[in-house]
């Protein structure tokens, strides 16, 4: 390790009862990094997801962001779900500026930046509407500029675009990937959907179920900027053939029902 | 084209109600003149207008003193109803002892203990106050803790992801998500508060409120005065509710518009 982690996993696990949700997780983020993280459905995504975020805490472990302890501490990364999570009675700006609203009030430099965010990225006409009058993709822009006005330096992504339809999404991974680039924040995100995980990241992390844990980390080789023609290179296409298939050997009930055996 | 369109639904608003009111009162004295009832038995809607012209001041001043504590009431029940649920929702062991005993306040008829408020409270404004506030209370509690139960964990979970104290996010995630159905609650007791403030003066009647003034005229066989203490409680019912609508459109403008209000503080300008 040349580079300090941005943010690391240390021994991380998590037990609900008898379910071993997360087994011991080690994982290290380096600072400005893009990884995916893809897996079937119980393979402890969201269990890291929240372990990091600091809304569930681990059985044992310990989570750290620039060497810092912030284990079982909210506050300290950025977070955006597939639900956009808007507040209903709060308009798109007020929506934008709610971190530091819920810290104690927004200030006028606050709201300006809000104002330039909602601005750039075409909502400038919908300033001061209420949620209930947006799209669904205008609706996750708002809240994906929620997590950006916050300022942290690691933003937690999970299926943000899960719920959108594929232009959208198509144009919301571009939008993604110029803001990383620009302003250099670490960024771990979540998915199903392992063509976005290849297209967006620098490492993908493949998890797999019973009990959750991580089954490899495999480098994108790809060189950026990656433009939509990379989805079909051949690099890419066996990225996605390795991946699918640790998936799929590794998920599938036939697979482990003959274990035993073996 | 838009502002057509809406102002012939504002009209139409307005138009509906006036019209429902000439049918009913139009029904009402053709009835009466038609069949020739007597003025004892149903007197005409231009008699009830004559009484209540003569009498006029002392129903004025009875319409103030029921909406008095109407108004009173309804605010002591329903600030007292949303304190109850926002403590039962913060505490469980809270929870499980108050809820029998709402319901125990519930399953009493209102009748039944305004004999015992009269001896134990007077027969001044208090024990009206508590009777309005019993009818309007727990629906309140009912009808918040739904709302605070309702708010989404994973909403909770984002806003606590970003540093929000306990009270900041029951100001700005809790409190919000309870206006939806405290105004619900609201609404539907109002009129019914009304009624609870007329059982209160029958109980106990030294106030001269509008409730006072209809057990007076119905001893007397008064139809007329009857039917002019009838008027004013349904127009004290409708004010009560236009009141309650009121401060609701005022508290929620996110249900009724696209956008933040051009005067409201979060609406943004240059």
């Amino acid at each position: 390790m040349e580079q300090a982690p941005k943010l690391a996993l240390m021994g991380v696990s998590r037990t609900f009862g008898d379910l071993t949700a997360l087994s011991s997780t080690e994982l290290a983020v380096k600072p400005g990094e893009f990884i995916s993280v893809v897996g079937p459905s119980g393979c402890g995504k969201s269990t890291m997801f929240n372990i990091i975020a600091g809304v569930l805490q681990p059985s044992t472990g310990k989570v750290l962001i620039d060497g810092k302890d912030v284990t079982n501490q909210s506050g300290h990364v950025g977070y955006m779900l597939q639900k956009d999570l808007l507040l209903p009675w709060r308009t798109v700006l007020d929506n934008i500026v709610l971190g530091a609203v819920l810290k104690g009030g927004a200030s006028r430099a606050e709201r300006d930046e809000g104002v330039a965010l909602a601005r750039r990225y075409g909502l400038g006409d919908f300033i001061n509407h209420y949620p209930a009058a947006l799209s669904g993709g205008m609706r996750q822009r708002v809240a994906l500029m929620r997590t950006l006005a916050m300022h942290h330096d690691v933003m937690l992504l999970d299926e943000p675009f899960g719920a959108l339809d594929s232009q959208t999404r198509l144009s919301m991974q571009q939008w993604l990937l110029s803001v990383w680039e620009k302003e250099k924040r670490t960024i771990v995100f979540v998915t199903h959907d392992i063509d976005e995980a290849i297209f967006l990241a620098d490492r993908v992390v493949v998890m797999t179920p019973r009990p959750g844990r991580i089954h490899e980390i495999i480098d994108v080789p790809i060189e950026r900027p990656r433009p939509v023609s990379s989805l079909t290179r051949p690099e890419f296409v066996a990225l996605k053939q390795r991946i699918l298939g640790t998936i799929y050997n590794n998920a599938s009930p036939a697979n482990e029902e003959a274990a035993p055996h073996a | 084209m838009h502002d057509l369109t809406e102002n012939r639904s504002v009209l139409l608003k307005i138009f509906y109600p006036v019209a429902a009111l000439v049918l009913v009162v139009g029904a009402w004295a053709f009835l009466v003149w038609f069949y020739e009832v007597p003025r004892y038995v149903m007197p005409s809607p231009s008699d009830v207008a004559n009484h209540i012209s003569e009498d006029w001041q002392t129903l004025v001043k009875g319409f103030g003193v029921t909406f008095l504590e109407f108004l009173l009431g309804f605010t002591l029940g329903a600030g007292t109803g949303f304190v109850f649920a926002v403590l039962m929702d913060m505490s469980r062991t809270v929870r499980g002892i108050l809820y029998p005993i709402l319901i125990l306040s519930q399953a009493i008829p209102i009748i039944a203990i305004s004999a015992a408020l009269t001896i134990w409270l007077g027969f001044g404004l208090a024990p009206k106050l508590v009777i309005v506030a019993l009818v309007v209370f727990f629906p309140v509690v009912v009808n918040v803790l739904d709302g605070l139960a309702s708010v989404d964990k994973d909403v909770l979970n984002l806003v606590r992801s970003m540093g929000a104290s306990k009270f900041s996010t029951f100001r700005h995630v809790k409190l919000p998500a309870t206006y939806s159905p405290l105004f619900s609650a609201l609404k539907l007791s109002a009129t019914f508060s009304v009624t609870g403030a007329v059982i209160a003066e029958w109980t106990a009647s030294t106030s001269g409120g509008i409730g006072a003034y209809l057990l007076q005229a119905n001893s007397r066989l008064n139809t007329a005065g009857t039917f002019s203490a009838i008027t004013f409680l349904a127009a004290l019912g409708i004010v009560s509710f236009l009141l309650v609508v009121a401060v609701e459109y005022l508290l929620t403008p996110w249900k009724s518009g696209h956008k933040a209000r051009r005067w409201s503080r979060s609406y943004w300008q240059e």
